[in-house]
């Protein structure tokens, strides 16, 4: 069920700042509803996306309950290089979701 | 009796107007709008090879010109069975008979996307149901179903829908009950839902019987609402409180 869009442009000028939207696919469950077998059902939400860019993480996000399903989250860096930024959803259960973009600096 | 004022239904307007400016901007923008994972998901399996039978785009190549439109038309009376059927029944009516596969079922993320992705092929175009001929009765059948008191509250569609448009009601703001934009996002969802699970929870709200997904009664009262909002364009997916 995960997915994800990532907005953002191809190309940038050295030094450029640059804007990256992220809006994710995920039920978000806080978990705690009755499985109907006399136990909860367990938390899962996404609890982390980090943004790694040059051998650099360049940006996290730690998310709680309070975060809504379909997360949307937008954030800048400064183009430096050109070379893939890779983000990385974990998972409550430790399963991980990476998508790639990339960025050409001219 | 201010309650009983019925103007003429005058102009018809589409749900996205009582929106507020963010909300609106959020459903114009394909970066912001949730409601196009759903369609990017139905994209895939129109394309996708079921077990046994074949693809949609099999037969629907070039979906994007020949499905172009089709929206517009449901709901539509079947010829061969003289049912109406909105796009959902038309979709898990050629999965069944046609794909020989199990229906997908009412709600199912799976005819909710499809739904969204044939539906979003349509953005822009007006909509354009036949209320006439074969459709007449069950649209005659819609529009009692809109003007009848009901539920615990004795409330009609046509009290609010008509007369308080515009008004609040909780914290929302009372629109026309124009489905163009169905299935929707919706904030109170966090998801994708029809136009059904909308009219459900209208009717819970006038404490009245809820009818099931694709029950008659729904599929005449979305046959009237389509020709109350003939013309209005299809805004699908988009996002609704």
């Amino acid at each position: 069920m995960f997915n994800a869009r990532i907005t953002m442009p191809a190309e940038a000028k050295a030094g450029e700042i640059v804007e990256i939207r992220v809006l994710t696919r995920h039920p978000m469950d806080r978990g705690g509803q009755s499985d109907g077998k006399g136990g909860t059902v367990p938390r899962k939400i996404l609890n982390r996306l980090t943004a790694t860019y040059a051998g650099d993480q360049i940006f996290r996000f730690d998310m709680h309950t309070g975060v809504a399903s379909n997360p949307f989250v937008s954030f800048t860096t400064r183009a430096v290089a050109t070379g893939d930024i890779v983000f990385e959803w974990r998972e409550d259960g430790g399963a991980t979701y990476t998508r790639t973009s990339r960025l050409t600096v001219t | 009796m201010a309650l009983l004022a019925l103007p003429a239904a005058a102009q018809v307007k589409s749900g996205s107007e009582f929106l507020s400016p963010g909300m609106a901007r959020q459903q114009a923008d394909e970066t912001r709008n949730p409601g196009f994972f759903w369609v990017e998901q139905g994209e895939g399996l129109f394309s996708a090879r079921p077990p046994q039978g074949q693809a949609c785009i099999v037969c629907h190549a070039e979906p994007r010109q020949s499905l172009r439109g089709a929206a517009t038309r449901y709901p539509q009376v079947d010829a061969a069975s003289g049912k109406l059927l909105n796009l959902e029944g038309r979709i898990e009516q050629c999965r069944v008979e046609r794909q020989t596969q199990p229906a997908f079922g009412h709600e199912s993320a799976e005819l909710l996307a499809m739904t969204a992705y044939i539906a979003s092929l349509s953005r822009g175009l007006p909509m354009d149901v036949a209320t006439d001929g074969a459709a007449k009765p069950f649209y005659e059948a819609g529009k009692a179903f809109f003007e009848r008191r009901q539920g615990q509250l004795n409330l009609s569609c046509q009290q609010c829908h008509d007369g308080l448009v515009g008004q609040k009601l909780r914290g929302d703001t009372i629109s026309h009950g124009a489905g163009t934009g169905y299935p929707a996002y919706r904030l109170e969802w966090n998801s994708v839902g029809s136009l059904h699970r909308r009219l459900r929870a209208c009717s819970l709200g006038v404490r009245a019987t809820q009818f099931d997904f694709g029950s008659p009664e729904y599929l005449a009262l979305e046959l009237y609402l389509a020709g109350r909002a003939k013309d209005l364009p299809v805004e699908t997916p988009a996002i609704r409180r």
